[in-house]
């Protein structure tokens, strides 16, 4: 009996000293508490507020890449017009040195135009604006001989059958 | 106690075995279902636990945001292939176009190279005129410029 009364008694000093902890501790447990509580809340607040946040900034995105894609969109078109319309230059400087040398084989005039194409090609494919600049200026240069090939010879400034210049030129690319 | 019982048994002490083991089973059958019960109460309590967390208003704000992510994530990827695309179209448009003034020249070429090669037809063998023709709509067909010219040459040369 004695050693259940022993047994029963360290039970009750084990409760007694837990209920003195915990009243001894009971304010500063309140704190934590209230403390965890408030944190929770202002995280809370902070997840609202940038979710907010974010979906103003994922409107403002979409507005910005619509006015973005509806510009890329007109310069695609605006690419592709001026394509066309250096094709039909490049196609009347074939007509003008034709018209110029009633007598150039048409091997040759294709062959001037041809290499006008691959310059303008070479200048419209390449990324990097230096490179595109020196290649158009390369495209230039190039229709300024054909016309004034066709210039001198239509002047009779020069005699012979070919335009010779433009054919160096080609040959020298 | 069921050990005990053997010991008993073992002794052949009356009686005692008997009463003992209907004690053993019902403390063992009554162990299995607290553990049952005490198995399901955790399991239960984890559960709502983890429902309440799951809807608590903090987690929903967080997946709210995690959603809000993403959909800023799918608008700018949107606009990438968006532009891709339209990159991709817009090239194709230019290739269009310059194939379809690569076929307007070829033809003329192809139509100067057949005027040629009609002209020296009675100073060639008719099996090279035969051939020269062959390769010429054989290079026509497949619009390959390069070769054309090589073949414009050879006619010249051959006159």
């Amino acid at each position: 009996m004695t050693i259940l009364n022993k047994i029963i008694k360290l039970f009750h000093s084990v409760k007694d000293e837990n209920l003195k902890w915990h009243l001894a501790n009971q304010g500063d447990q309140a704190k934590l508490n209230h403390a965890r509580v408030l944190a929770e809340k202002a995280l809370e607040a902070e997840l609202k507020k940038k979710s907010v946040q974010l979906e103003h900034d994922i409107s403002l995105l979409k507005t910005k890449h619509d006015a973005e894609l509806s510009m890329f969109k007109t310069k695609c078109r605006q690419d592709v017009k001026d394509y066309k319309q250096y094709l039909a230059a490049l196609d009347q400087l074939k007509s003008s040195i034709q018209a110029s040398y009633p007598h150039l084989p048409e091997a040759v005039a294709f062959t001037i135009h041809h290499h006008a194409k691959y310059l303008l090609n070479e200048m419209w494919e390449e990324e990097d604006f230096e490179q595109k600049m020196q290649h158009e200026m390369q495209l230039i240069r190039f229709m300024t001989t054909v016309h004034e090939d066709a210039r001198l010879h239509l002047e009779g400034a020069t005699i012979e059958s070919l335009p010779e210049r433009t054919l160096n030129l080609i040959g020298r690319e | 106690m069921f050990l005990l019982v053997e010991v008993l048994l073992w002794l052949a002490v009356p009686g005692l075995p008997g009463v003992l083991t209907a004690l053993a089973t019902a403390m063992l059958l009554g162990g299995f279902v607290a553990l049952i019960i005490a198995g399901l109460w955790g399991v239960g309590k984890i559960i709502v636990r983890a429902a309440l967390n799951y809807f608590s208003a903090k987690q929903r704000i967080q997946r709210r945001l995690w959603f809000a992510l993403a959909k800023q994530d799918q608008a700018k990827r949107l606009f990438y292939f968006k532009t891709r695309q339209l990159k991709y179209f817009n090239e194709l448009s230019r290739k269009r176009l310059l194939k379809l003034n690569n076929r307007k020249h070829i033809r003329v070429l192809s139509k100067a190279i057949d005027k040629e090669l009609l002209s020296i037809k009675t100073k060639l063998p008719g099996t090279t005129y035969q051939q020269l023709q062959q390769d010429h709509a054989r290079y026509r067909n497949r619009q390959d410029i390069e070769a054309l010219l090589t073949l414009q040459q050879k006619i010249s040369t051959l006159v």
